[in-house]
């Protein structure tokens, strides 16, 4: 058959990423054939350059991670030209080369896409459903996929969170193996161009990471600033309980001064004393000996 | 929310389902769930829960897309002659082989070793009671040889392997008058304590003793019987009281054989 569907992904990311992150950005690679890779990106630049870079590529899509701190990494879904874009924060992220992933697929082919039905009533979810579906999915008859359907891709919304998993299609009754990667997606904001443009919709329950470790942070100094309060509330208190009691000037009437013992200067030294290696066995002789006595006396 | 869907019916894609290949199904109904509303809310802490529904949605969407599939004929199955290349390589695929069996052999290690320890105490249980069981027949095996030597019994039952106890023969009449013969306590007693052993008790002044005066003569309580030349009939049950002499026991011994 003729390929029509003519839609091709950038996957790249800016400098700064850690090593799962990175092995995260080859799985996609392989898994989706109708990606392109490009060089990182510096941070420099502003995202709308991405536009361009895009353009040069002939790519229609973009999958774009930008990581912060070493810590945070977030992901930018766009559909280049003019199309609406979303940015999430990535996390949990398990990639492909994990041993408790044992499931494998064809390099390339086209993968079903699985989706909770909650995708279907809100209309932010409905926007992001579609930018998966054109992201994710491999188009018919692309000359480097396989004409198999072996695997499933499923987006479920659980806590607010968007969780992707991959499947492999064992049987045709529905048994299925883990393949991997997997990753959590917190929606931030969702803009109507790409990478810029108006906001659309702003995720109420989305907590940027550096609040969530200063909230943390704050916590635990509360916890310490409490215990010292505590501490210091406590030595109060002692202090406090002590009551001042004025001198009474006639508790020293009836002191009377003892006499004075004379002082013996000691010029021989005393005997030492027998070294007694049983105390009590002088004690036990005696008994014995007594013992004796009253016997031959009985 | 209005630029929203503006939005979405601008960037919607109209495309045959066959180029998507997207399916939105909640997850099977869990046969092994108690009641339907405890599906509804799956607590995200509670991993394995949360990623069962996910392999049940996923279940879901493949029993529902398959069959379309296959009616608009595209392949699912991969033929067993197709090799192409995967997305995991074959090197990694012998990792997680040897990782998964590596763990199995464990568990079948520690299971092992656990029948082991078990079948250990059992062995030892076994052992000793065989050790008892032995320790009892000699028991019972010297006491029968006992009893015959004393001229008790003169059977030789005891040489062969099944040996009943015949204890009740002491007293023949009495055997025969009640089936029970002596209490099943009593016959106990007598199996324990043996006939060659109990002597403790045997000499001690009880009421049934004081009182019997069948040991009583009176011409040897008053001097006047004849001596020991002659003996006055007493008879008794057995002639416990005077032991033949040598000669006379070795008769009887040899008659019994």
């Amino acid at each position: 058959g003729k390929w029509k569907n003519k839609e091709r992904v950038l996957i790249f990311s800016s400098r700064g990423i850690n090593f799962r992150t990175r092995h995260l950005m080859q799985d996609l690679r392989t898994l989706m054939p109708h990606s392109k890779a490009d060089t990182k990106m510096d941070r420099k630049d502003q995202l709308f350059v991405i536009n361009e870079v895009c353009e040069m590529k002939n790519c229609n899509k973009c999958i774009f991670f930008e990581a912060k701190k070493k810590q945070d990494l977030y992901m930018w879904l766009s559909n280049t030209p003019q199309g609406p874009s979303a940015k999430f924060l990535v996390q949990n992220v398990h990639t492909l080369a994990e041993l408790k992933m044992t499931g494998n697929c064809l390099r390339g082919s086209r993968p079903l896409l699985s989706f909770d039905p909650i995708f279907d009533r809100e209309p932010h979810y409905a926007l992001l459903k579609e930018l998966f579906i054109q992201i994710f999915g491999t188009p018919q008859y692309h000359p480097k996929s396989q004409p198999f359907v072996d695997h499933v891709f499923t987006f479920t919304v659980t806590d607010e969170r968007i969780w992707f998993r991959n499947y492999q299609i064992i049987e045709e009754d529905a048994s299925l193996v883990e393949i991997g990667p997997r990753f959590v997606l917190n929606l931030i904001k969702i803009f109507q161009g790409s990478f810029g443009g108006p906001t659309l919709y702003e995720n109420p329950h989305y907590q940027s990471p550096n609040m969530h470790r200063r909230l943390i942070r704050l916590s635990v100094a509360a916890k310490f600033r409490e215990k010292q309060q505590v501490k210091e509330v406590q030595k109060i208190k002692k202090k406090g309980s002590k009551v001042l009691v004025e001198e009474d000037p006639t508790e020293v009437v009836f002191e009377t001064p003892a006499e004075e013992k004379p002082v013996e200067i000691q010029l021989v030294k005393p005997e030492s004393k027998p070294i007694v290696k049983d105390k009590k066995k002088l004690r036990k002789i005696q008994r014995k000996k007594q013992k004796k006595l009253f016997r031959t006396e009985g | 929310q209005d630029g929203l869907k503006q939005c979405l019916a601008e960037f919607r894609q109209q495309l045959a389902w066959v180029e998507r290949l997207d399916v939105t199904l909640g997850p099977v109904a869990d046969p092994l769930s108690q009641n339907a509303s405890a599906n509804d809310a799956v607590d995200p802490e509670n991993d394995f829960q949360r990623e069962m529904s996910f392999y049940r949605q996923a279940q879901a969407a493949v029993l529902e897309a398959l069959p379309r599939l296959r009616k608009l004929q595209v392949p699912t199955r991969r033929p067993d002659d197709y090799f192409a290349e995967m997305a995991k390589s074959d090197q990694q695929m012998q990792k997680i082989r040897q990782k998964l069996k590596s763990k199995q052999e464990a568990m079948e290690r520690s299971e092992k070793a656990k029948q082991l320890r078990a079948m250990r105490k059992y062995g030892k249980k076994v052992q000793v009671e065989v050790l008892q069981r032995r320790q009892k027949e000699k028991k019972n095996m010297l006491n029968a040889v006992k009893k015959y030597q004393k001229g008790l019994s003169d059977k030789l039952d005891f040489l062969d392997e099944e040996q009943t106890s015949s204890q009740g023969n002491k007293k023949g009449n009495a055997s025969q008058r009640t089936k029970k013969g002596p209490n099943a306590k009593r016959r106990y007693k007598n199996q324990k304590f043996g006939f060659g052993g109990k002597k403790k008790g045997s000499k001690w002044n009880t009421k049934e003793s004081f009182n019997d005066v069948s040991s009583f003569q009176s011409k040897v309580a008053h001097n006047k019987g004849p001596g020991k030349g002659g003996r006055g009939g007493k008879g008794g049950k057995k002639a416990l009281n005077k032991r033949p002499g040598k000669r006379a026991r070795q008769k009887m011994k040899n008659r019994a054989r």
